[in-house]
């Protein structure tokens, strides 16, 4: 039962202590006098800890006993708690959108912990802006949406076709498009996966068997992207074939699983400047053909190209373990020879690989730890052998390696696609060139927008287990919406008052989501599934005729103005 | 029971909560069984997560509160799987609801009773280096909300069940057996400390200034023992210097476990991030073997920690502690292995990372459901690689850190893998019935 | 036939060697049995030229040095005879005879006397015939060995090549933690880099003192003092000669035993009425405690005392121990020094002379002694048939028996150390602690180094005492000290020689922080029971 919108609003703050994030530098209990100071506002309260349980039922308890129509609470930032709040309004017959937050502490308490008392009055002015805008803001309805039960998954590797496969057992159709004119990703260039040593060829060629036998999977390879257009539940996709043959798909949910590519170290160690100095991809390829020369000594490089000061500064995590690997192999295959691991850090974590290490000091694989400032140098010597100078960390000492074969360890880095795919799909890339997803920790494989997904190394390096962990990750993820086939969406759209419109078309041009269009009266109209509530078209409509819901100029006006110092009337 | 399509999720961590939500949100019933009187698990403990420093309950307890609200999921807490029997798409599953002796129904979380309790236990929550009663609840954003009374030592006084306006106080409450009836099964009972009191060189039991990590994140909590105010338990004093240990147990072909923990560089660099925002003037020294910076971000969070916090790395184990028994004061010796150094090092503090183990209680749960445990006691993988959510079981899924040593994004993602297969698992069992 | 005595002479460049040259100057004719060398004074000669002349065959030596009181450097010739005197006794002890060994005292002018001692000595030594020792291989006899096999499979057993390079072992040694210059860690990376020579030939592998402490905490199970003995036996010799104790007396000894020809007199230390047998289902295997009593006599460690407790206890609780009367060495020291072939050699004769006597439990109350029987005999030829325990396990368990009454309140408070073999070595912590609190009036306290953590006495087969494991010791004792025990109580003779040793020299503390009353576990028991 909603209350009517004409009310006078009735405002209740409640200010949260966090335990000490925000009271041990803000003076709660002020604070809370200074909000009852407030126009409008006809109940504060402090509370330890505002979302939990208890301080849940406070809130009710509040709303129910002061008859309050509007809910401030004062804590932490929107981004974790906003839906939290606004489901316990609902539930007390507060509209969710009647609910404002203060950020009193990612904003104040956390980024001035040694100025309590300026701490204070910023907190009060934080508070005073979000009554300001409670003061003007209006219930809002939730437009409900169909799902499409289909998914789209972009990539047809080892993580694509996991997710497919996963959605297709639970029952929804999935469209993988993938790039190469076969499916299969990097596992293709693949000889033997670690930590099992089995067969990247087999163990590919069965998945790929699965997924083309499956009647719900339908598979489109040379297929690229070449338009997205939509929102959960009802994208669409305009794919291309390399032919130039084009398609429609619609589908509910959209998996990105486009993988990475692999650096090439031009001009690093002499790599294409001596023939024998090769990375490990091209290693792996040399083993896969069976085309080992009877080396003496073959030496890896870890890191190169990675963990850098500036530009690649991650760990690409899988290499160690390649190496690893292609050293027992070179081993197996040729005992006599020597092999050397030049390397940082070993990144032989999780519950198996520090076998594989102890397995690798088993076959008498040597190991050389040197340190980033001091990296190893490599030169061609007589006869075709390479001289590879090393600082060796541990011994405190130079130690020259005379070899037959050096193999430089590169990361995996953004995929060549990746930038574009961001572009059609209107999802961020971070700052090491993978895909960001919503939250790190707690929302790894979502991205902020709904209905599209991340899996495998098109999210960061990782190796087969993982890509398929987080494969079937996204094949929850993806099933959710689809497997309740209605969803809710933003009330936060974008509004025109036609009165007004001028048909200027300038919103038109600016949305990013082309949200509007001029309709046939030549006034601009708002597709509000697609809007996301950018506010851009607001910005600059010269008429004000187009604004946001919940987001009116009046509203920001009034924080901006209460921020100040001054509150309208 | 009705036969509407259920699964059982054993454990209620971060892990088991993500499959929960996911399961529940696409319409699918589920019971949520924790041993301990509250789901959270062990991020719960944790002050902040790295390699973003969030809040780690802030970002938990909007999940802990969505499993207890949410209509689909069903919160068995305090309760321990029994007996399982049949097989994938039909389990039979007793499940041991253990007496808390407080009606849920009537407790309101209140905490007036706690308040009269004359008994003092050191609490698991706080690594037992904090205070609750006999009548309890583990921390306060607990849930569900309820109290539970510690039966061990418990005087049955009664001084709770007369203070109590709601009467929710019950004596006479028995164990309760109940049965369930599932398609699928997910198994996500996430890991524990090693005992690291055996590596004697280090004095932990023995010197009172020796933690373990989970320790030492309680004294960082602002809902710890303390206050979130970094202090020495043995005289109040504030650290100077301290020293995180790594590899303690882990990586160990004797006197512990073989297997790399995965997590622990990183999360010694968020506590010792944590303490030099705590006491900026404290300096701090992690002694390391190989820095495992393989994440997302960590090898950016580990640069950060040198660059902009000062935070000293040295490649060294060390060999032993020794306690300067009047003040407490600790010196370690360790071979610095770059400088090629031997010495000595006097702390304030000296904090292990200990080897983080699957539970001793998994061994106990794997022959109830019939589960393999791989030798280090993580629940095996029908595939390490092709299939490692899948166990030996059909129909009995695996995700979290039982599954194998990771973070809790990789704990989340696996959770959330878990849910698809067991929904394959009911989706197979629905196009079945259909013909 | 009769071999012709081979004789080496020491003689003093003053006096005797003078006097030899004036024999052959005035034309005197003596046998040409002599073989001379030159010193500048006869207490220049060391026992151990003795013992090696021996041990390469001589049948006998001759030290001759100025008369008393004519010595040119005052008193040289005396510290000689002293010398001389005990090394007579070692001989005796072997079995070689004392009067293989000669002193005499010749001026310069005295050639005649030169010419009739070698006569009289040459005459007596061919009546004693030839040394048993003379047929012998050279005692350090290689055999052609593939330095990088032995190493590669060392590597391997001992779990080396499983190094992660922590450095937690360096951080432990208490070597390491004096000398800059050595540490295991990075012996164990040359050696894993193929880069083995300097490690081969340089004094790191013989600086060890196999103590275990690192192999206690190595988290991969490293078992480095193993892997140091694997390459100890192609290790540079040279090196380890220059830095073995005592000139590598000890060992030579070990490795004269090894001759079957050699039947020693070692069983004089045997109280009166002792009950023991030949034969019997008990052996007590002594152990070199003759040999230490007279070498190590200045100490006056009454080590001889060990023995004959033991002998006593065993007596009283109605035991009567079988002795090997020709007991060799066990063969420890030669073992850890990487004389392999030796050892073997010392092992099977020993075996064979304890299955002889139908023994089916052997005690030994020498933790060394107790290592080698149980651990390492066993490793080479495989299982025994005989059980063996340290004299501790026994009396722990006669004491739970209630077989061992104690008569006197001994009123001491006690501080044990855990030896290295006894403990980490072979864990044996709780049974020496339980006897010494059974002891009446006796108050047991800890080092804070204690059990698995305890510290080494400082010295091990002899190798590198230095100024670094004086450090060792020095830190050692104080720590025993500053428990407020009034006595130190130990299982190892060796421990009590090495640490009596390091009090007995100029000390860079104050005497009191270090001195201590030591004992050994047995003597004390049997005091307490009024066997002494």
């Amino acid at each position: 039962m909603e209350r009517a919108e004409e009310e006078t609003p009735r405002i209740g703050v409640f200010v949260c202590h966090c335990g000490i994030n925000i009271g041990g530098v803000v003076n709660v209990p002020k604070v809370v006098e200074y909000a009852k100071t407030l126009p409008n506002v006809v109940y504060a309260e402090d509370n330890l800890y505002t979302c939990s349980s208890e301080g849940l039922s406070k809130i009710k308890e509040g709303i129910g006993k002061y008859n309050l129509n509007r809910v401030v609470v004062a804590s932490c930032t929107p981004r974790t708690h906003e839906p939290l709040f606004r489901a316990t309004c609902e539930e007390t017959g507060v509209n969710k959108y009647l609910f404002e937050m203060a950020n009193i502490r990612e904003h104040c308490s956390w980024a001035h912990m040694h100025e309590p008392e300026k701490a204070t009055e910023k907190a009060k002015d934080i508070i005073r802006i979000a009554v300001a805008k409670a003061r003007l803001i209006q219930p809002q309805k939730e437009p409900e949406i169909d799902v499409t039960p289909s998914a789209l998954v972009i990539g047809g590797g080892v993580a694509g076709m996991t997710a497919a496969l996963s959605l297709a057992e639970q029952g929804f159709r999935v469209h993988i498009i993938e790039k190469e004119p076969e499916l299969g990703g990097t596992l293709r260039h693949l000889h033997k996966l670690y930590p099992t040593m089995q067969d990247a060829s087999d163990a590919l060629n069965q998945i790929i068997k699965a997924v083309e036998s499956n009647k719900n999977i339908e598979v489109s390879t040379s297929t690229t992207i070449k338009e997205v257009k939509g929102f959960i539940g009802n994208f669409e996709a305009t794919v291309q074939k390399v032919n130039g043959e084009a398609a429609n798909l619609r589908v509910g949910t959209i998996i990105v699983a486009t993988g990475a590519d692999i650096f090439e170290p031009i001009g690093m160690y002499g790599y294409k400047e001596y023939g024998n100095v090769i990375t490990q991809l091209q290693l792996e390829q040399l083993l896969k053909d069976g085309q080992l020369k009877k080396w003496e000594r073959v030496i890896m490089i870890q890191c190169v190209g990675s963990r850098e000061e500036k530009g690649r500064t991650y760990c690409s995590r899988i290499c160690c373990m390649t190496a690893l690997k292609n050293a027992v192999l070179i081993k197996e295959l040729l005992p006599d020879t020597d092999v050397y691991i030049l390397f940082r850090d070993l990144q032989t974590y999780g519950g198996r690989y520090e076998d594989y290490h102890r397995m690798a000091q088993d076959r008498g694989i040597k190991f050389i730890k040197y340190l980033q400032e001091k990296p190893p140098t490599v030169v061609s010597a007589e006869n075709g052998k390479l001289t590879v100078n090393v600082y060796h960390a541990l011994l405190g000492e130079q130690v020259t390696i005379s070899g037959d074969l050096v193999v430089l360890s590169t990361p995996l880095t953004q995929h060549e696609n990746a930038k574009e795919l961001s572009q059609f799909l209107k999802v961020p890339l971070g700052s090491d060139g993978f895909f960001f997803e919503a939250h790190v920790k707690l929302r790894p494989i979502d991205f902020a927008t709904d209905g599209i997904f991340v899996c495998g190394t098109a999210h960061s390096p990782k190796d087969t287990a993982e890509s398929v962990s987080q494969a079937l990750g996204v094949a929850s993820r993806a099933a959710i919406p689809m497997a309740v086939k209605r969803l809710r969406t933003e009330a936060i759209t974008a509004m025109v008052n036609e009165n007004l419109c001028s048909g200027c078309g300038t919103c038109v041009k600016l949305c990013p989501y082309g949200a509007i269009e001029k309709d046939a009266k030549g006034v601009a109209r708002v597709t509000e599934v697609m809007c996301k509530g950018c506010g851009v078209c607001g910005a600059s409509c010269p008429e004000k005729a187009i604004s946001m819901r919940h987001f009116t100029d009046e509203q920001v006006t009034a924080q901006a103005l209460a921020a100040l110092g001054r509150l309208t009337a | 029971m009705e036969s509407e399509k259920a699964v059982l999720v054993i454990g209620g961590g971060i892990a088991g909560i993500q499959a929960s939500l996911d399961l529940a949100g696409r319409g699918l019933k589920v019971y949520l069984v924790e041993s301990s009187p509250s789901i959270g698990g062990r991020m719960a403990q944790l002050d902040k997560t790295f390699p973003t420093m969030d809040c780690s309950m802030c970002i938990l307890a909007p999940k802990m509160i969505e499993c207890f609200r949410h209509p689909n999921i069903t919160l068995l807490t305090y309760s321990e799987v029994q007996e399982v029997s049949g097989k994938a798409g039909n389990f039979s599953v007793k499940v041991l609801k253990k007496p808390r002796f407080i009606d849920e129904t009537r407790c309101t979380g209140c905490g007036e009773c706690a308040q009269h309790c004359p008994i003092e236990v050191y609490n698991e929550f706080d690594m037992k280096l904090g205070i609750r009663r006999a009548i309890y609840v583990p921390f306060p954003q607990a849930v569900p909300l309820k109290y539970t009374i510690d039966d061990e030592h418990c005087i049955k006084c009664r001084l709770c069940q007369k203070t109590c306006r709601a009467e929710a106080v019950d004596f006479n409450q028995q164990p309760q057996t109940i049965s369930l009836s599932v398609q699928a099964i997910i198994v996500a009972t996430g890991y524990e400390l090693f005992d690291v009191q055996r590596l004697s060189e280090y004095g932990y039991g023995r010197y009172k200034n020796v933690l373990v990590s989970l320790e030492f994140e309680r004294l960082l909590s602002a809902s710890g023992p303390t206050g979130g105010h970094l202090l020495r338990i043995s005289d109040g004093r504030i650290p100077r210097k301290i020293a995180f240990f790594q590899c303690v147990g882990s990586r160990s072909l004797k006197g512990g476990v073989s297997f790399c923990s995965s997590a622990c560089c990183v999360y010694a660099t968020k506590e010792a991030i944590l303490v030099r925002e705590h006491v900026p003037e404290c300096e701090v020294y992690i002694f390391y073997n190989d820095l495992k910076v393989f994440g997302k971000g960590f090898q950016e969070f580990v640069t950060r920690a040198k660059d902009d916090w000062g935070i000293k790395y040295i490649r060294a184990l060390p060999g032993e502690v020794i306690e300067d028994s009047k003040t407490g004061n600790l010196t370690l010796w360790y071979e610095d292995t770059i400088e090629n150094l031997t010495k000595d090092m006097k702390v304030d503090l000296v904090v292990l990372c200990p080897a983080l183990v699957p539970r001793v209680a998994s061994k106990e749960l794997a022959s109830v459901i019939g589960l393999e445990l791989d030798e280090n006691g993580f629940f095996k993988s029908k595939d390490p690689l092709f299939a490692p959510i899948d166990t030996n079981v059909p129909g009995v899924f695996t995700c979290g850190y039982c599954q194998g040593p990771k973070d809790i994004p990789e704990s989340v993602a696996q959770a959330s893998g878990a849910a698809a297969r067991a929904a394959e698992v009911i989706a197979l069992g629905a196009s079945r019935e259909a013909h | 036939m009769e071999t012709e005595p081979r004789i080496v002479a020491f003689l003093c460049n003053w006096c005797s060697y003078a006097g030899a040259d004036v024999a052959g100057m005035s034309r005197i004719s003596y046998p040409p049995n002599v073989r001379a060398m030159r010193v500048m004074c006869s207490g220049r000669v060391d026992p151990s030229f003795v013992i090696r002349a021996f041990e390469t065959g001589a049948d006998g030596v001759l030290v001759a040095g100025c008369h008393p009181g004519d010595c040119h450097y005052v008193s040289g010739n005396l510290k000689a005879e002293k010398r001389m005197e005990t090394t007579r006794k070692l001989l005796k002890l072997l079995g070689l005879g004392s009067e293989r060994l000669r002193l005499e005292w010749i001026s310069t002018s005295e050639g005649a006397k030169f010419a009739e001692v070698v006569r009289d000595f040459t005459e007596s030594i061919r009546k004693m015939g030839p040394n048993p020792l003379r047929t012998e291989v050279d005692a350090k006899a290689s055999a052609n060995t593939n330095t990088k096999e032995v190493i590669s499979k060392a590597l391997r057993k001992t779990n080396v090549q499983y190094c992660l390079e922590c450095g937690k072992c360096s951080s432990s040694c208490p070597i390491a933690k004096v000398n800059e210059a050595y540490s295991p860690r990075r012996t164990v990376e040359r050696f894993l880099l193929s880069s083995e020579d300097r490690a081969l030939s340089g004094t790191d592998l013989w600086t060890c003192l196999t103590c275990f402490l690192c192999t206690q905490r190595c988290p991969s199970d490293v078992r480095y003092p193993e892997f140091v003995r694997a390459c100890r036996g192609i290790a540079s010799k040279e090196v380890m000669e220059e830095i073995c104790a005592h000139k590598g007396i000890p060992l030579a000894l070990s490795r004269i035993m090894i001759n079957p020809k050699i039947k020693q007199e070692r069983m004089g230390w045997l109280p009166e009425g002792a009950e023991v047998s030949r034969k019997g289902d008990f052996l007590y295997f002594v152990g070199c405690l003759p040999y230490f009593d007279v070498y190590f006599e200045d100490f006056n460690l009454e080590i001889m005392k060990i023995a004959q407790s033991v002998v006593k206890i065993l007596n009283k609780v109605g035991i009567k121990p079988a002795i090997l009367n020709n007991e060799k060495c066990c063969g420890h020291d030669l073992l850890w020094t990487g004389d392999l072939e030796n050892f073997e050699k010392l092992a099977r004769i020993n075996v064979a002379e304890i299955k002889e006597t139908g023994a089916t439990k052997i005690v030994t109350a020498c933790p060394e002694c107790y290592r080698t029987l149980k651990k390492d005999y066993v490793e080479l030829l495989g299982n025994m048939d005989f059980e063996v325990l340290h004299i501790s396990e026994l009396l722990s368990k006669l004491i739970d028996e209630g077989k061992i009454k104690f008569e006197t309140e001994l009123a001491r408070k006690v501080v044990y150390h855990d030896s290295c073999r006894l403990g980490r070595h072979m864990g044996v912590y709780e049974p020496p602690r339980k006897v010494i609190a059974s002891l009446p009036g006796t108050e047991l306290v800890e080092m804070k180094r204690n059990r698995e953590n305890a510290i080494c006495c400082g010295v091990n087969a002899w190798l590198s005492c230095n100024k670094y494991s004086k450090e060792v010791q020095i830190d050692r004792l104080i720590e025993a000290k500053t428990t407020g025990a009034d006595l130190l109580v130990t299982t190892c003779p060796k421990c009590q020689i090495h640490w009596k040793c390091v009090t007995s020299e100029k000390l860079p503390v104050d005497a009191s922080e270090v001195t201590m009353n030591m004992r050994d576990l047995s003597v004390l028991v049997a005091e307490a029971m009024n066997l002494a």
